[in-house]
């Protein structure tokens, strides 16, 4: 009897450990239950920004939209750029995307779009105008794949050289035009006492992919450039590429050691304190820099390269923007229009000192000089290209981008990336 | 009657055997059937392509400076926490540090007890070109023609990868050791000392046959952690500069998870998984661990 009993104790103590382990949910929901007995909706939102100010808007956003939307709960995640990627692979693997998330443009939108896990936007779009009518038309390009909108975009960026306009003054330097003149500025920095007169945070091989893909843009005849940059048609044998990577070698060759030890971050502190007078910067760091020191800061655009093919004065670039995932209640459509109206944009600017893509969504009232400045070169320019990164495989990225990284530290020839370029794209085809 | 006997250990073990097959074994099997198929994490369909992947593992220039690495982890791990925490240990248990070998034992250990993430994070601090400690402390003692970017370079970041796993892991090498001393009959020493044994004579003759098995488990641990490595590549340098400090794991997961190549990541993993095995079998081999004798 004893040995029936205490055999009857183990089967009991066994499923209590298994069913511990599986029930997580079941035994919550009885207990948020008897909190709130309405109906409430809970949305997933998913973003990149857990640093500051960014996380704090967001925070506030999401009490407000529950303020004046009682049955809704917003659970909200956030993670760092290179972790978002990843993190955001991992959740559509498995089936598991929130319902609102942060994404970017181009091939990664398009990546996440072939899950066919993700919410077309148009009739969203097409039935609320009033909403969707302020965001820039231009914008939605980069989330729209066969026709379908995928993504709302919500801020615009480009990359410029930053420079440190009292440094330039002091010795006498002039905003160069063509990169000559920037490789004589930079020459004449060095000269003046700068040892790295340009830095960039090589750790982050995005950083480099910026580059790169400018680069690339100057150089490179167009339609070769597009051809490469889809992958069925890639060949990467365009002498231009080679070219590129050389002149990416000869502006490490400024940077010093440092720049493969440090990230971009540490980089744009350099900047900030002014021990840097030249960093190539996202617009969207305007504020960053200024919420470190006092640096004087003039932009101008990657200069023009002798005999490029492609257009001179293009901007590299691209939105960002939300996505919804394929189940998301219409409460999160609800959300989206949220964070995407002209009120939430003017407010993020303020906040942020990012721009925004809501049409006239940048003036003197939310903005300083610096980003009106900016947001003046995002407009005027003739044409964007989009991140390299972004509109390439990440495969042919990457051998790029590490390539990039053994060009700073001359562990590897400008051909050698080419021809490890030119094998990946046939095993990808 | 016998029945009942072999059923209740059977249920002690039903839970473990449950977890263990949930979330080791039905793993494994899956992870190896995955890398015969070529998938990616965004799309629903699979295909079947055999064989493919393995002959590629032979090709593949990133995963040869990977294993290379990871060769180097376990040739150094080994040379420094087996047979300098065994000295370590030696000295921590000599009579002469009785007063001081707890504090010591405690600053040791102290490492293994903090995330391996926090570690990192350290490390990078201290191996900072610009401010970081090691540059630093070379510069105060006059040697700053040595200072360097450690991460940032080529041919150092993969040893300032090493190096910071070595400061990590030696206090737990060291507390199984001081284990193993401990358990060492004191006759045997008593009785070297009235033979007029030095304290070198007695650690070669005494205290490493003494110690035989731990040392075989402890070569077990690092070898095979080292083939595993990941964490501290990852958050250190991420494979970086170029692919110079890339480990199997890490480049596994890259392609898992960034280049999203599926089906090439579990192939590497199958690799993994048959190397790490190949070390632990011939080690058991070796050492006769686990054989009554």
């Amino acid at each position: 009897m004893k040995k029936i009993l205490s055999l009857l104790t183990l089967l009991v103590l066994v499923t209590l450990v298994l069913t511990a382990c599986s029930s997580d949910k079941g035994a919550t929901t009885p207990a948020n239950a008897s909190v709130n007995n309405k109906d409430v909706v809970e949305i997933d939102f998913f973003h990149r920004w857990p640093n500051e100010p960014r996380k704090s808007f967001y925070d506030q956003k999401i009490a407000e939209f529950q303020e004046a939307h009682p049955n809704v709960k917003i659970n909200v995640d956030s993670v760092l750029n290179d972790s978002y990627k990843e993190k955001i692979r991992v959740l559509v693997s498995n089936d598991g995307l929130p319902d609102i998330f942060s994404s970017w443009s181009h091939s990664f939108a398009e990546n996440l779009v072939s899950s066919d896990r993700i919410m077309s936007l148009n009739d969203v779009i097409s039935e609320d105008t009033a909403w969707s009518s302020n965001i820039m038309e231009s914008q939605f390009d980069g989330f729209t794949f066969n026709d379908a909108t995928y993504g709302v975009p919500f801020t615009v960026d480009g990359k410029a050289f930053f420079y440190n306009k009292s440094i330039f003054e002091e010795n006498n330097i002039q905003v160069p035009k063509t990169y000559d003149d920037l490789i004589d500025a930079l020459d004449s920095l060095q000269k003046a006492g700068y040892e790295t007169p340009l830095v960039e945070g090589l750790t982050n091989t995005w950083a480099i992919s910026h580059y790169l893909g400018t680069i690339f843009q100057r150089i490179v005849d167009p339609e070769i450039l597009a051809q490469d940059y889809t992958t069925p048609t890639a060949k990467f044998t365009d002498e231009g590429y080679i070219k590129g990577l050389e002149i990416f070698q000869e502006l490490t060759s400024y940077m010093g050691e440092v720049s493969t030890a440090i990230d971009h971050e540490a980089a744009r502190n350099m900047f900030a304190a002014g021990e840097v007078p030249i960093l190539y910067m996202q617009f969207a760091e305007v504020k960053m820099v200024q919420d470190i020191g006092d640096v004087n800061i003039g932009f101008f655009n990657f200069p023009s390269i002798d005999g490029g093919k492609g257009d001179q004065t293009a901007l590299t670039g691209a939105p960002e923007g939300w996505m919804l995932s394929k189940n998301a209640p219409p409460e999160a459509v609800e959300f989206l229009k949220f964070l995407t109206s002209p009120e939430t944009a003017m407010e993020f600017t303020k906040a942020d000192g990012q721009l925004n893509a809501i049409k006239g969504g940048i003036t003197e009232e939310n903005a300083n000089p610096t980003s009106l400045e900016a947001y003046d070169i995002l407009l005027d320019s003739s044409s964007t290209a989009v991140w390299f990164d972004n509109a390439v495989d990440i495969n042919v990225a990457d051998i790029f981008m590490r390539g990039g990284q053994s060009l700073a530290t001359k562990q590897i020839t400008p051909a050698e990336i080419l021809k490890e370029v030119q094998q990946a794209v046939q095993k990808l085809q | 009657m016998l029945k009942r006997i072999k059923l209740v250990p059977m249920l002690f073990l039903l839970p473990t055997l449950l977890f263990l097959g949930v979330f080791v074994y039905i793993p494994i099997v899956q992870n190896f059937f995955n890398s015969f198929f070529d998938f990616s994490v965004f799309s629903q369909t699979k295909e079947f392509i055999g064989f493919r992947y393995f002959k590629e593992l032979f090709e593949d220039k990133i995963l040869m400076t990977s294993f290379a690495n990871n060769i180097k982890y376990a040739v150094i791990s080994v040379i420094f926490q087996v047979f300098f925490a065994l000295i370590l240990a030696t000295i921590l248990e000599d009579k002469l540090f009785r007063r001081i070998a707890p504090t010591l034992r405690v600053i040791y250990f102290i490492p293994v007890m903090i995330s391996i993430s926090v570690i990192a994070l350290l490390f990078s601090f201290i191996y900072n070109p610009q401010m970081g400690l090691l540059n630093s402390f070379l510069e105060l003692i006059g040697l700053e023609s040595l200072a360097k970017p450690w991460l940032g370079n080529a041919t150092t970041a993969i040893y300032a990868v090493i190096a910071m796993s070595q400061w990590q892991s030696v206090g737990f090498i060291t507390m199984l050791f001081i284990v193993a001393i401990q358990k060492i009959p004191k006759d045997l020493y008593e009785a070297a000392d009235i033979d007029g044994a030095g304290r070198i004579r007695m650690f070669f003759n005494i205290t490493v046959p003494q110690v035989k098995e731990t040392m075989f488990v402890n070569v077990l641990i690092t070898v095979t952690g080292s083939m595993l490595v990941f964490n501290e590549p990852y958050i250190l340098t991420n494979g970086g500069p170029g692919i110079s400090s890339m480990t199997l794991s890490v480049h596994m997961y890259q392609l898992g998870f960034i280049k999203d190549n599926m089906g090439y990541a579990s192939a590497v993993a199958t690799l993994i998984f048959v190397v790490t095995a190949i070390f632990a079998l011939i080690q058991i081999k070796v050492s006769g661990t686990g054989k009554d004798e």
